[in-house]
């Protein structure tokens, strides 16, 4: 249900062809190529319907207009607040056209007509255009966004990188810990767990901020560094508000993740597996390789794509500690969830992920198996 | 049944009327809810109607309360951009003839407009649905003891790296800094929003200056940060919000200068949710909270300064008017001689061009 929503989201744009239906068949009657201008009956239409129309249908209406161009919101605003007047003395205009001009000017701005064309339907495309930097022109063609605000395929691309790296990172430190775990006596690996879990307990946000504190310039790690005389002290390494933090941070953060599915795996690897190896004759990293890693694959799997799920829609703590490069794709949906409220975007953002994620397993079912998981 | 749900059902039972009955305030947490408990609800003649709730600003929570028609929030706590955008699109309640008739008046019987008007602010859509909170500003300050010599005391200085070398910290979104950016340019900080609204090319030229610090700049997202990064002399110079600057100050023995020219001031606003479980104790919770006393109280918790002129005069007449017998006034945004240096911002505006510019922000920090 609630992705069904989504999705209907992403393509809907009823309420606005609610308020301005006259305006936006009048509308797609324009031929862009004869008048510069739409013609009158666009005009009339469009006065009519402000100044007949449900106050809070078209304070709605407004908030969408402005996805598409910025200004619309006041444009229509002051145009109201005339139209209001008029009527109210009772003083319908002769030309509608010059009456809204008169208005505002920017009703003879043709850039505002043609941003009027990404709203004339139903349903639309658009923000899916938009969710990948792209727009529409004035002929519907739907072309690359102005340079200046090309943000979201940067996005999309940093998102992805972040998070194949957070799991691979995963990989690299959760694999060991996890052999440890598995195979040291009962009492050392129960004390072990208790490291692993703790972090896993507290608070996101005290880890955080807890790795702020580690990795700023004047922070416990350049300390450690300058005072072994390895940096100078004008050379202090930038660790945080930037990508490396964020993998840092990111890493630490999702590894019991990772640790927790390969532990529950590894832990039922028959040990003489190994010694029936070597028996016959293999070398240790032979026998590791050829005969205790491929049983792990099923927990590597489900720690991989458990971190990588999670990384995904990682959101607070890029922005904590990623500064200028913490913004992933989960900071866009929450931004335009709350600030901008444009919902067809966020729906459009969301759905899109949830295809990326989609992909991914199909991927990942084409190449490992999707019954070779395993969570303990 | 489990005891456990038993219990659950008794409690709900009990508890349940007394829910029902407290007007519920959305606001943004930390010292300034603190602030608004103390000098609103606890002045109020009946302060336990009233619980506040912690939320991170937007509109998202309540457009999605009032279109799913389960409103639990009956006032929250806005930015004036949302103000508006709420009132326009109904999710805030139109109450202009009841702020007009119940407004608690100043001293001489001003409005509770008239009061803003006078403060130097012009009316939008915001003003019919709901009440006015406080003035707060991204302010930049600096620890005196990282400039021996001589102090940063302009925007221009704040924008010139080879002159206060060392890095600044600033935030994630656009528009403090943009704003703060055309007074180094030699904008008259009052003339800032029109040379925006009217100029074309004022942003490309503010995104121009803001390039001379790009590579000097750490970024922060969260209030508290700025106060870190100064303090752990990561960064020289921050912009912060003031309340914090001065929690610091009074509060935490910091010693921290603010340069006020080109600090942006802001509006914030109380607003009724449509559809408001406990309208009629919230909107009477609302004129009492907007009260000339009620702003001035608040400034004895956090430095943010009253939205109704009225509510300065009662500051100054009874000073030290701060916690500890400190004078509050030195550390109020909202002075006479401050407000000539200040950028008051276009809510209007931003609510227009608001989206084209964080995302124009976004693509300027990624490069």
């Amino acid at each position: 249900m609630p992705i069904g929503d989504m999705l209907f989201r992403s393509v809907d744009d009823s309420q606005i062809n609610g308020v301005f239906p006259n305006t936006f068949n009048e509308y797609k009657k324009w031929d862009k190529e004869k008048d510069e201008l739409p013609p009158e009956e666009v005009y009339k239409a469009l006065f009519e319907e402000l100044a007949y129309g449900e106050k809070i249908q078209i304070g709605r209406a407004l908030t969408r207009m402005n996805y598409s161009k910025s200004g619309w919101k006041s444009l229509i605003k002051t145009t109201s607040r005339e139209i209001k007047k008029a009527v109210k003395k009772d003083e319908l205009p002769n030309n509608y056209k010059e009456f809204l001009i008169t208005a505002n000017e920017k009703w003879a701005d043709p850039t505002f007509w043609y941003a009027m064309g990404q709203m004339v339907n139903d349903a639309t495309p658009i923000y899916y255009w938009n969710a990948l930097d792209r727009t529409y022109d004035q002929d519907q063609n739907v072309v690359m966004q102005d340079e200046k605000r090309r943000i979201y395929i940067k996005t999309w691309i940093k998102t992805l990188k972040i998070s194949v790296y957070v799991t691979i990172f995963c990989l690299i430190l959760g694999f060991p810990v996890a052999h440890l775990l598995a195979n040291l006596p009962l009492r050392y690996s129960n004390l072990l767990m208790i490291f692993v879990l703790l972090p896993f307990w507290t608070s996101l946000l005290v880890r955080t901020t807890a790795w702020i504190v580690m990795l700023q310039q004047n922070g416990v790690i350049n300390g450690i560094l300058v005072w072994l005389g390895i940096l100078s002290d004008d050379g202090r390494l930038q660790l945080v508000y930037n990508e490396t933090g964020t993998l840092i941070a990111m890493t630490q953060i999702l590894l019991p993740f990772m640790i927790l599915p390969l532990y529950s795996v590894m832990r039922v690897i028959p040990k003489s597996h190994m010694r029936a190896a070597q028996n016959l004759g293999a070398k240790p990293a032979t026998a590791f390789w050829k005969v205790y890693l491929p049983q792990t694959i099923p927990g590597m799997s489900a720690g991989g794509l458990l971190v990588f799920v999670l990384a995904i829609g990682y959101f607070i703590t890029p922005e904590l500690v990623g500064g200028k490069d913490g913004k992933l794709i989960g900071h866009w949906i929450a931004y335009h969830l709350k600030t901008t409220l444009n919902w067809g975007l966020c729906a459009a953002l969301g759905a899109i992920l949830l295809g990326v994620m989609l992909i991914f397993y199909w991927l990942y079912n084409k190449i490992v198996g999707i019954d070779n998981i395993k969570l303990g | 049944m489990s005891k456990f749900t038993k219990a659950f059902l008794f409690a709900s039972i009990i508890f349940a009327p007394f829910a029902a009955n407290a007007v519920t305030v959305a606001s943004w947490g930390g010292a300034y809810t603190e602030s608004q408990k103390k000098a609103y609800a606890d002045t109020y003649s009946d302060p336990g109607s009233i619980v506040f709730e912690n939320y991170n600003g937007g509109l998202g929570e309540t457009r999605a309360q009032v279109e799913s028609g389960n409103v639990t929030w009956d006032l929250v706590d806005v930015l004036p951009a949302d103000a508006i955008t709420g009132c326009d699109e109904g999710l805030f309640e139109d109450i202009s003839s009841e702020i007009a008739s119940m407004g608690v008046p100043g001293p001489d019987g001003e409005s509770i407009a008239e009061d803003m008007e006078a403060n130097g602010l012009n009316y939008h859509s915001g003003w019919d649905c709901c009440v006015p909170q406080i003035f707060w500003t991204y302010v930049v300050f600096y620890d005196p003891d990282a400039f021996p010599g001589e102090k940063p005391d302009s925007m221009a200085d704040f924008f010139d790296v080879e002159k206060f070398p060392g890095k600044r910290g600033i935030h994630t979104w656009a528009d403090g800094i943009i704003q703060k950016a055309l007074v180094a340019d030699g904008v008259a900080p009052n003339a800032v929003p029109t040379v925006f609204a009217n100029q074309t090319g004022a942003i490309d030229r503010a995104f121009e200056v803001m390039d001379k610090i790009k590579d000097h700049v750490v970024f922060w997202s969260a209030g508290s940060q700025p106060l870190e990064l100064v303090k752990s002399g990561e960064v020289v110079m921050a912009v912060a919000y003031n309340g914090r600057v001065g929690a610091a100050n009074l509060a935490e023995g910091e010693n921290f200068e603010y340069i006020w020219e080109g600090q942006v001031l802001d509006q914030e606003y109380l607003c009724l949710t449509t559809g408001a479980p406990n309208r009629e104790a919230a909107l009477d919770f609302m004129m009492h909270a907007s009260s000339p006393a009620s702003q001035a109280e608040q400034a004895k918790y956090i430095t943010y300064g009253p939205m109704r002129a009225s509510g300065i005069p009662i500051i100054e007449a009874n000073e030290p008017w701060g916690p500890g017998g400190v004078d509050i006034m030195p550390h109020m945004p909202n002075t006479p001689e401050r407000l000539k240096v200040s950028i008051v911002n276009d809510p209007q505006w931003w609510s227009d061009n608001g989206a084209e510019i964080s995302e124009r922000y976004s693509a300027w920090m990624g490069n």
